[in-house]
């Protein structure tokens, strides 16, 4: 199933009033200008990033980078801290979706079993800490005592079981043909093997869509980073951002002298007039840190789209 | 006889589906569901059982979840509502969240159904996929973005474009004064999430039958007739589900985007209670305190998020529970 908006009217023209006409246009209009709107902030961006900051400084600039440069993303690529902290991002964009999956498809399976005793206990046991849950304060307690504070799995565990993702898997598992099960089962397969070699494989566009999710999840957080991880090796690649947004990072970034090397780009860059500054240093990282998000977005979506209606059409 | 039929293999498949494989114990199904059930217990029941800590003089050092702390009943609740900070907080989180839903609420709707009303699949489909995209951004960027295009600075493209109509305008730093802090607040909520906030209604109109349109045509409905007595109602299930959602989230805020709008010069002018829990609870080490701030607006939640269900489940039978 696509969401595809269905055309209500009739395609010929001819019919239309002149009201009509005039309503179409500035609908039109309006959609194309929340488009740009949508876009705009992003490009915005990019231009600065590939402009060099005494440039951007001077003076207003709106379509097209004026003063073209490479070097902000050079001093930007160079900065250790961004290097890890897009280690630590992406190994969490891997494991926690992996991890999230398959603990929420086991629950799923067991859950769409409608023999299972207690059942409905175990949804509901599921279910209430939607409505009554930790504070901030109990959280943070919780996981300070178990010991997670400044430990990698604080990023992937306490979010790898969701329930409404569980609801949404099990209604697409309850769709799949029960012969299925029945064949497998006099086959002489048991749960396990069922479930590995039949319920997985085909429930694969649900779980690409969660997945994507997941991935969204785990690439934007930065809630997490800045309530259990003081760590600066675990930073995350949000988290990087922050403090290079608020505080005066983006000068200790543009002012690093620890290497020969970049000491030397220094010197060039001071010769050719190109050293960044802050602005534009917040812009470029900035891109890094948001672009490929928004380079794999449009290839999900229409998993995303699919996944969201098997849910909506289940509330 | 098709119906008697039809009933006959809904009965057997319903009576098969009870059935659980022969010779194979269902254990195996519960091992499915250890990871699940231990992971809920301890990320969200070990966290709400010690909102206990609110009714204790919590020292953090003293075992597990305050064992060895002193119960001090409802000492720091009263501590709360003697604070004289306790009614700007919570007047300003009500302003906050009260507008915020009114004007974010609509916002989706409209956009769902001004795309409904575009000619040609394919500009339709652009304008979505466009649409969507300000949702995949984290708050830390958005707050990032509103900062750049809101300074005095050469950036700040809303004091560029004043500059363009009137040249002596003077530049204004916007972030810098708490006034401006509620319209950021809204623009930028509606920038980033009305797209996507149009996927579920989008959804609820490909249910609606064709045929009803077709026949109000017939019956010389105008398009705005249509709109008013078809595509609406259609969806009103939709609506009301997000409108629990929302009212759920009545005194709470945001903690994301409210944190990173906020900047030293306005913080206190701008904390709302999430915030405020955050900065008095893991920055200044009142655990207890906060955790009763905290606990105070959870049931505050929880009370609303229940009348609503009622509410909205009596008239128009639609809940989420």
């Amino acid at each position: 199933m696509k969401v595809r908006i269905r055309s209500v009217h009739g395609k010929n023209n001819i019919k239309r009033k002149p009201s009509e006409r005039i309503f179409d246009f500035f609908n039109a209009f309006i959609m194309i200008v929340w488009g740009l709107i949508s876009i705009y902030p992003f490009w915005y961006i990019l231009v600065m990033s590939f402009n060099t900051g005494a440039d951007a400084a001077a003076g207003p600039i709106w379509l097209f980078p004026r003063v073209f440069t490479l070097e902000n993303y050079a001093f930007v690529f160079q900065y250790d801290r961004l290097q890890s902290a897009f280690i630590v991002t992406t190994l969490r964009c891997i494991i926690g979706p992996v991890l999230s999956v398959f603990v929420t498809m086991l629950a799923a399976y067991a859950l769409s079993k409608r023999f299972l005793l207690g059942r409905k206990t175990l949804l509901f046991f599921f279910m209430m800490p939607m409505f009554i849950g930790g504070t901030i304060i109990s959280n943070y307690v919780v996981i300070a005592k178990l010991g997670l504070l400044n430990n990698f799995l604080v990023y992937v565990l306490p979010g790898a079981f969701g329930f409404f993702a569980m609801i949404i898997m099990r209604t697409h598992i309850e769709q799949l043909p029960e012969e299925l099960h029945e064949s497998a089962t006099i086959d002489g397969a048991g749960y396990v093997r069922i479930f590995f070699q039949i319920i997985l494989p085909l429930s694969m566009p649900v779980i690409a869509a969660f997945s994507f999710f997941a991935v969204v999840g785990n690439w934007l957080d930065y809630y997490t980073n800045l309530l259990y991880v003081t760590d600066r090796n675990l930073s995350t690649l949000q988290f990087v951002l922050y403090e290079i947004i608020n505080r005066a990072e983006a000068s200790s970034l543009i002012d690093f002298t620890k290497t020969t090397d970049a000491a030397q780009r220094r010197l060039m860059s001071m010769a050719n007039n190109t050293v960044p500054t802050p602005e534009v240093i917040k812009m470029t990282v900035m891109v890094v840190v948001t672009f490929p998000l928004l380079f794999i977005y449009p290839f999900f979506q229409k998993y995303f789209v699919k996944g969201m209606l098997t849910g909506a059409v289940k509330a | 006889m098709i119906t008697a039929n039809r009933k006959m293999q809904s009965i057997t498949l319903s009576q098969k589906k009870r059935r659980s494989i022969k010779g194979q114990n269902t254990y195996v199904l519960y091992l499915f569901l250890v990871p699940a059930i231990v992971l809920t217990l301890i990320f969200a029941y070990l966290p709400m059982f010690s909102n206990y800590i609110a009714f204790l003089d919590y020292d953090f050092n003293k075992g597990w979840f305050g064992f060895g702390s002193k119960f001090v009943g409802l000492d720091n609740f009263k501590k709360f509502l003697n604070d004289p900070k306790f009614y700007t907080l919570i007047g300003r989180t009500l302003l906050y969240s009260t507008t915020m839903m009114i004007a974010t609420f609509p916002a989706p709707l409209i956009l769902a159904l001004m795309l409904n009303e575009l000619r040609g699949d394919r500009f339709k489909k652009i304008v979505q996929t466009t649409s969507y995209i300000p949702h995949f951004v984290s708050w830390v960027t958005v707050a990032g973005l509103f900062y750049m295009f809101l300074t005095v600075d050469a950036t700040g493209i809303v004091n560029n474009i004043r500059q363009l109509f009137d040249p002596d305008a003077t530049r204004i730093s916007y972030m810098q004064d708490a006034k401006n802090f509620l319209p950021v607040l809204l623009i930028s909520e509606i920038w980033k999430e009305t797209g996507w906030g149009t996927i579920l209604y989008l959804a609820a109109l490909t249910g609606i039958d064709p045929q009803q349109y077709e026949a109000a045509q017939v019956d010389g409905a105008s398009r705005f007739q249509r709109l008013l007595y078809i595509t609406l109602p259609g969806l009103v299930p939709t609506m009301c589900i997000l409108l629990i959602f929302s009212l759920s989230g009545l005194l709470a805020t945001n903690f994301d985007q409210v944190f990173n709008m906020q900047n030293k010069m306005i913080r206190l002018d701008t904390d709302t209670i999430g915030v405020y829990t955050y900065y008095q609870g893991l920055v200044s080490g009142q655990y207890s305190y906060s955790a009763a701030v905290g606990l105070f607006q959870g049931i505050i939640s929880f009370i609303l998020i229940m009348l609503t269900n009622a509410t909205t489940k009596r008239l128009s039978n639609v809940g989420i529970i």
